[in-house]
């Protein structure tokens, strides 16, 4: 073990004291400082239990860990990630880094119900100590890997909400890519979160180190001087920082207590575990962020106090998945500077070539190379007592990395080509101009060798010039260069049942639907039927996942068609965790979108047009009578339990689908329809009343609720209603307001107590009224609604409208003529073309007609000839003179009447025997 | 006190830039008078950390990586071209990078709309030509041929506001590094010496009047200097440019720091309105920079100084903030007017202070001027 002897620190104690003498004066609060950094590294060091301090993606940190395990092969690892997550570590071969481990709960309980769905990402990358602290224990018979952190439970149980503020972005930033948003509006939880906890200290960093953020930072002064450093250098610097992070942190109580809690949490587990099993301590290696691994809790170590009791968890179910992650997705879950990720996993890669350490990947690991068969491990390295390496390291000159001028030329050359492609006006000589800018750059903040920083601000110099022409800046192009963005997979075997079910589905399509980025499908339902259940399942995915997920270019889902040919666009691979976490919902996509169906149906917003839209939903894409039915049901419950009228349009619309969709497909109405037929029958006419004279039920709405009325009034008068309460109700109807009072003679005309004449008297009282004309307008929109309940009075609105153009004065009707538009545009997708259509058929269809035109509501009235006068006998005459067809019925009917003697006078022979010519021309004729 | 009314950066800080050059032991390129890193430090002021004997003010406000690639592009082969809205602090940047290198910044060649080939490279003194002929005594060279004869820094102000063929005229000065005089016999090429360099300036606002052609784009590293818009730099530029102003006119008054405050505020608010209009006629057309603010500051202060009771006063500031902002009417005067019931109004009820002041002084400007 790591042991240190009583006095290791003694010689560093002794310089900081003096330090802190010459520097404040004497012993306070500085002394209390210095030497208490000493004493928590003492601490850590001392402890049996070997504490692995660590930062989050720090290649240094995964360098030193791989040198570590190989060296002490430890039999039990102790990792800071939350103790849930630990059964899919295992499923990480199956993925392409970087991916998260992700814990889910859609339906809490315990917590607010606005904080749902609660989720909790921890990010993985390859060049992390984690990574190698997790390869190591799982491709290592008889280790075991044990997550101590606490559960996903408890990070929201000790939420204050008080936000996990990233920071603001630079001025520089560039803007969030997709990317970054790959892990949602999850809680990221981090190993070896290690950063300054307050402003100052970072500024007074950054201004010092001559850095503009904390990544380069880091890069600079601890990453590159531990590069190379052995393991009690790199344990004892981690430490110290850890130390000087939280000595100066005064920070936001709350974050503090949290901290202290995880740390309680995390030595009580593993108390717990070494007693349960056990394990002697020197066996194990406990790998945490170098913040945690300073700390001062009472039970902290071994020997540490069992005084914490850890909560139970809630009872909100957790899911767990592996989702898909990306470097630029980490840097901004973490407030890393942009790019710093990328830079780490090149630096990672770099490291491993020239230091030769051989990193753990774990067996079948997707993304990187076959392992060459292990060679048999070397024994464990027995530890021999750590001395002091911090004085000799916080003594020597900083580090200078030595100008690697061939690595330097190769990103110059290769940033001006990348520049080229992107549309910049790049050359050799831009290349030159960037080398010396480097090295000059370099130069002037103190550094032998640029880093990838000062070759960027060297690149941006030289090639950014007033604009940027392509999609990509210098920066942003230098970035990608660096190493890019990864994004991760995660493979098929670690997928949750639902997306595998849905990658088999739809295997008939012979598309890679793992790959990122759109793929085009063409479903020739009509030669390949097959197809059709592929169709089901990317209709479903359509309506289940965010939009670019799965578009269709060609095709629709209406009820009662079938599909022929349809044409898709895909992108199931960038949209992966949507998928996965749809996974989290179900087994089936099925089953997700009856969950999803119900609850929408169920739940306390629900209105009948929304139930409504989940049967037809239902019936569309799960071809579920069943579901449709219960639905259906549901839709009447709430129909009856609605007071208002808002929904009316959108539920006339439906139910008219449905009816018409279940009369042509099948045999009976389904009975709910019927019911709702009747319900909503009676239900509007009871509410028809108020609703005319309600001020926020809108026109459209009442003129939906007459549509309803009007339309279903046969169903629902076969099914038992009455007629008698339409009238009633229309009786009681009284509206103020013009619209709905043209909207109600509109009604009466329909029901007959009112003829066109007397609408159109009314109209032409309207427009002879000075004082009521300004309000004509007004009364035309209502019979523009009137359309919908009435489309039989089409000819009569045009009527009403040509009226309105020809007599109203300007300054009413200009004013008037926007809203017209907008009805028109806004609600009258159904009512325009039927406007249109009867305006055709009425006015002249060219231009030399229309000085003859007479509109035919100005014509002279055909004098009406009335009812012909009833004549004795009438028709009857011509029965008399021809009896044999009637007697011949009257025979078969078994009747034996008699005829009746009709009047003599010949009625229609009359003129033709006062005016033969005609009889005797034709006579002529036929001889 | 000097008796220049405004001593350029080399006579004002001449005392500081001795100081500088006489500890400075690291390498100097070219003919440089300091080397890169004193040049920084320089312009950016010193910290204690730098183990300096004395204090070296902040002089140019603004991210250090700025300075940084601005100096080490005039150690390297191409010019330096400046870049930014109007009132960013480019010139002053352009005349301390100069002041620091070369200890002359006035070598300036100002582009307008009649700058001509000859203010670049050269012209004649007529009546030395008559009497003498044409030779090296009777021409006049421009300020860029002065400063490659130097080997100092030349600068060219507002270098898109030139025409194109004029602008052309710096691309074999840049890249040859000479100037050719055709109408001399002999000794007809002035050749550029060491530590030659252009710092151009360029306005944002004015791309596509006349835009540099790619040959003389590939001439120039482009550094882009942003609208100062964090509050504390912005507070910093104000105090310090003030100060040195009320020095110069030796005017005692205080600058209330709640009247700084509202100062920011209000032109972080307007940048926000600015930002979010639709057309043009929704914003000022002010740039609503920094020297802006500071012009806004060093008129209040004026009016107060003289005409008002020797305080600066909220009502004050908000006159010369109309007074200096509306430039076009009705517009400007409309947005104003729009700002001042919109967003003053409630935060004069909300919070008090100096806004109930700054509300009525902002009104009676704009009842003045309508």
């Amino acid at each position: 073990m790591s042991g240190a002897p009583e006095e290791t620190f003694g010689e560093l104690r002794g310089q900081l004291q003096e330090a802190a003498t010459a520097f404040a004066d004497g012993p306070d609060a500085l002394e209390g400082i210095l030497l208490g950094l000493v004493d928590d590294v003492d601490r850590a060091v001392r402890e049996p239990l070997e504490i692995f301090p660590v930062c989050h993606h720090s290649p240094a940190s995964a360098i030193a860990m791989a040198r570590r395990l190989r060296e002490k092969q430890p039999k039990v690892v102790y990792l800071e990630l939350c103790e849930d997550m630990a059964p899919l570590l295992t499923e990480l071969r199956n993925c392409r880094l970087p991916v998260a481990v992700q814990s889910f709960a859609s339906e809490v309980d315990g917590f607010p119900a606005e904080w749902s769905p609660l989720s909790v990402v921890a990010p993985i990358t390859e060049a992390s100590a984690e990574y190698q602290a997790i390869a190591y224990a799982l491709d290592t018979p008889g280790v075991d890997l044990v997550l101590v952190d606490r559960s996903s439970d408890h990070v929201f149980q000790w939420d204050a909400r008080a936000g996990y503020d990233a920071g603001p972005a630079g001025p520089d930033a560039p803007p969030p890519e997709e990317e970054a948003a790959l892990h949602g509006d999850a809680v990221g939880v981090e190993i070896g979160d290690l950063r300054p906890r307050f402003a100052e200290l970072e500024e007074h960093l950054l201004r010092h180190g001559k850095v503009r953020h904390w990544s380069e930072w880091w890069h600079q002064y601890v990453e590159l001087p531990l590069g190379d450093s052995d393991h009690d250098t790199y344990r004892q610097v981690m430490l110290l920082i850890g130390s000087l992070f939280r000595r100066l942190a005064p920070g936001d109580p709350h974050r503090v207590r949290v901290d202290e809690d995880r740390e309680r949490y995390m030595w009580t587990r593993m108390r717990e575990h070494l007693a349960a099993t056990g394990t002697d301590p020197e066996d194990c290696l406990y790998v945490c962020g170098a913040f945690h691994a300073a700390s001062r809790v009472e039970e902290f170590g071994v020997a540490g106090s069992d005084t914490f009791e850890i909560t139970p968890r809630s009872a909100t179910t957790w899911l767990h998945g592996l989702i898909p992650s990306s470097h630029a997705a980490i840097e901004a879950q973490f407030g890393l500077a942009s790019g710093s990720v990328s830079i780490a996993a090149t630096l990672w890669a770099k490291n491993l070539r020239r230091t030769r350490v051989k990193p753990f990947v774990l067996a079948g690991q997707a993304g990187t190379k076959k392992p060459r068969p292990a060679k048999t491990t070397a024994a464990p390295v027995p530890d021999l007592p750590a001395s002091d390496k911090l004085t000799g390291f916080l003594q020597q000159p900083p580090v200078l990395d030595r100008l690697d001028e061939a690595e330097l030329l190769g990103w110059s050359v290769e940033i001006v080509r990348a520049a080229r492609r992107n549309g910049y006006l790049a050359s050799t000589a831009d290349a030159i101009a960037v080398f010396e800018t480097s090295i000059l750059l370099a130069g002037m903040r103190d550094r032998a060798r640029p880093t990838p920083y000062d070759f960027q601000d060297a690149a941006v110099t030289c090639i950014e010039k007033d604009s940027v022409p392509g999609r990509r800046d210098v920066r942003r192009l230098v970035e990608i260069m660096m190493g890019g963005d990864r994004v991760g997979q995660v493979g098929y075997e670690a997928l949750p049942p639902l997306a595998r079910d849905v990658h088999d589905r739809l295997a008939p399509l012979n598309l890679k639907l793992q790959q990122r980025g759109v793929q085009r499908a063409l479903l020739d339902i009509a030669s390949r039927p097959e197809l059709e259940r592929c169709s089901d399942v990317l209709w479903m995915l359509r309506h289940l996942m965010p939009g670019g997920a799965a578009r269709t270019v060609m095709g629709e889902r209406k009820l009662g068609e079938r599909p022929i040919q349809e044409s898709w666009d895909l992108a199931l691979g960038t949209h992966q965790r949507a998928l996965i976490e749809l996974g989290y919902e179900g087994v089936s996509i099925e089953q997700v979108l009856e969950q999803r169906l119900r609850r929408t149906a169920y739940g306390p917003q629900a209105t009948a047009a929304t139930v409504l839209e989940a049967v037809e939903d239902a019936t569309l894409y799960l071809r579920s009578r069943r579901l449709a039915d219960e639905l259906g049901n549901r839709a009447l419950e709430v129909l009856s339990a609605e007071r208002t009228v808002d929904g009316a349009p959108e539920v006339l619309r439906r139910v008219r689908r449905l009816l018409a969709y279940y009369r042509t497909s099948e045999p009976v109405l389904p009975p709910w329809i019927e019911a709702f037929t009747k319900a909503g029958y009676a239900h509007y006419c009871t509410l028809l009343p108020t609703a005319f004279t309600d001020e926020d039920a809108t026109v459209r709405q009442v003129a939906a609720m007459l549509g309803f009325l009007f339309s279903m009034e046969n169903l629902a008068l076969s099914l038992g209603c009455d007629r008698t309460q339409l009238e009633l109700a229309l009786a009681q109807s009284h509206p103020q307001e013009p619209s709905r009072t043209a909207l109600l003679w509109a009604a009466q005309v329909h029901l007959g107590h009112l003829t066109r004449e007397d609408l159109r008297a009314k109209c032409d009282e309207l427009l002879g009224n000075p004082l009521v004309v300004p309000a004509y307008p007004r009364y035309l929109s209502g019979f523009v609604q009137a359309l919908e309940p009435v489309p039989g009075l089409t000819d009569f609105v045009v009527e009403a409208v040509s009226n309105a153009f020809g007599r109203l004065p300007d300054p009413v009707l200009l004013p008037w003529l926007p809203t017209l538009i907008t009805t028109l545009r806004a609600d009258g997708a159904e009512l325009a073309p039927l406007l249109i259509r009867e305006a055709g058929r009425i006015f002249p269809g060219r231009l030399a007609t229309l000085d003859q035109w007479v509109p035919p509501w100005k014509a002279q009235p055909v004098p009406d000839a009335g009812p012909p006068a009833p004549s004795e006998g009438g028709g009857c005459v011509l029965l008399a003179a021809h009896p044999a067809s009637c007697d011949a019925l009257a025979g078969l009917l078994g009747c034996d009447g008699t005829w009746e003697t009709a009047a003599p006078d010949p009625s229609g022979a009359a003129l033709v025997g006062r005016h033969p010519d005609t009889a005797v021309a034709l006579e002529a004729l036929l001889v | 006190m000097s008796d220049l009314l405004r001593a350029p950066a080399e006579i004002k800080y001449a005392e500081e830039l001795d100081w500088l050059e006489s500890i400075d032991d690291n390498p100097k390129p070219f003919s440089w008078r300091l080397s890169p890193k004193m040049v920084r430090l320089f312009i950016l002021g010193s910290e204690r950390s730098d183990g300096l004997d004395r204090d070296i003010a902040q002089k140019w406000y603004g991210d250090r990586s700025f300075v940084e690639r601005s100096i080490v592009t005039l150690a390297s082969d191409r010019g330096l071209l400046l870049i930014g809205d109007p009132g960013t602090g480019k010139s002053w940047l352009a005349e301390l990078l100069s002041a620091a290198i070369s200890r002359n910044s006035t070598l300036v060649v100002q582009g307008t709309a009649g700058t001509t080939e000859d203010h670049i490279k050269y012209s004649w003194n007529v009546s030395m030509v008559i009497a003498k002929g044409q030779s090296r005594e009777s021409m006049i060279p421009s300020p860029i041929m002065t400063a490659m004869e130097t080997g100092a820094i030349g600068r060219f102000e507002e270098l898109t506001r030139s025409t194109s063929d004029v602008q052309d005229a710096l691309i074999s000065i840049l890249s040859e590094k000479y100037i050719s005089v055709p109408e001399l016999d002999s000794d007809s090429i002035v050749f550029a010496k060491p530590g030659f360099s252009v710092i151009a300036t360029a306005n944002s606002r004015d791309r596509g009047v006349n835009d540099l052609s790619s040959a003389l784009k590939r001439r120039f590293n482009f550094v882009r200097i942003p609208v100062v818009t964090n509050k504390k730099s912005e507070t910093e530029i104000v105090r310090f440019r003030t100060e040195e102003l009320l020095r110069r006119h030796q005017i005692e008054l205080d600058v209330p720091p709640t009247l700084l405050d509202v100062l920011l505020q209000s032109f972080a608010d307007l940048r926000a309105t600015a930002a979010a209009a639709g057309s043009d006629d929704e914003k000022l057309e002010s740039a609503l920079s920094t020297a802006e603010q500071i012009g806004v500051l060093e008129d209040a202060i004026l009016h107060s100084n003289f005409f008002g009771e020797r305080a600066l006063t909220a009502h004050t500031l908000a006159s010369s903030l109309v007074g200096s902002l509306a430039r076009r009417e009705p517009e400007d005067l409309a947005i104003l007017n729009k700002y001042l019931h919109g967003v003053v109004e409630p935060r004069s009820k909300a919070e008090g202070g100096s806004w109930p002041e700054f509300l009525e002084g902002g009104r009676d400007a704009i009842a003045t001027l309508s």
